[in-house]
């Protein structure tokens, strides 16, 4: 084979190369781009879940509240206990 | 030469305008995950406060449910002592004589 031969495998080789780092990395890009996209769904949904459990402080007022109709009820017990045992004597 | 140069050019430039975008990417990839992690601690502080406030809750309301019918039991005993019928005693006679007379009062006389 003569030089020109040569040269113009290498430059045939070289295209190849090209091509196909081309075809690589463009799949590359492609999944980086999936990643990026389902990164990104996620990020809304937790958004989504962060409104739903900023409204969980209201559970322990809720308790506070309830323990409060608790005394209350155990003070009208003790009023009604007094009440009929006076009434009954 | 030229074309081996021109190719060399080409490998270049490609792999610069891929390596740019794929840096784009993983850089906006590294902000949303920064950003989900920052989400995630919120969501776990938030709900910290559940388990503990419905355990607290459970407690409470379950004695309520257990006292409520408590004071309703008082409530009607009260309020059948309260709407028992009252006992008076038995009708007396008047002890003492009439002092007037029946007609006393009018212009009649008997005969």
């Amino acid at each position: 084979m003569t030089d020109t031969g040569y040269w113009t495998l290498a430059l045939v080789a070289g295209a190849v190369v090209i091509l196909a780092v081309g075809a690589l990395l463009g799949l590359l890009v492609y999944f980086v781009k999936l990643i990026d996209d389902r990164v990104a769904e996620v990020r809304y949904t937790l958004e989504a879940v962060v409104e739903k459990t900023e409204h969980a402080a209201l559970v322990p007022k809720t308790a506070a509240t309830v323990d409060a109709v608790l005394s209350e009820g155990r003070r009208h017990h003790l009023l009604l206990d007094r009440a009929t045992s006076g009434s009954g004597s | 030469m030229v074309l081996t140069a021109v190719e060399i050019v080409v490998l270049v430039a490609g792999l610069t305008v891929f390596l740019y975008r794929l840096g784009t990417l993983l850089n906006r990839i590294a902000a949303n995950l920064r950003e989900c992690a920052a989400l995630v601690r919120q969501v776990r502080e938030q709900a910290g406060d559940i388990v503990p406030g419905v355990t607290h809750l459970n407690r409470s309301g379950k004695v309520v449910a257990r006292t409520l019918p408590l004071l309703y039991a008082f409530a009607e005993r009260l309020v059948a002592r309260a709407s028992a019928p009252q006992r008076h005693g038995p009708a007396r006679q008047a002890s003492c004589a009439r002092r007037s007379g029946p007609h006393d009062a009018t212009d009649f006389r008997p005969k």
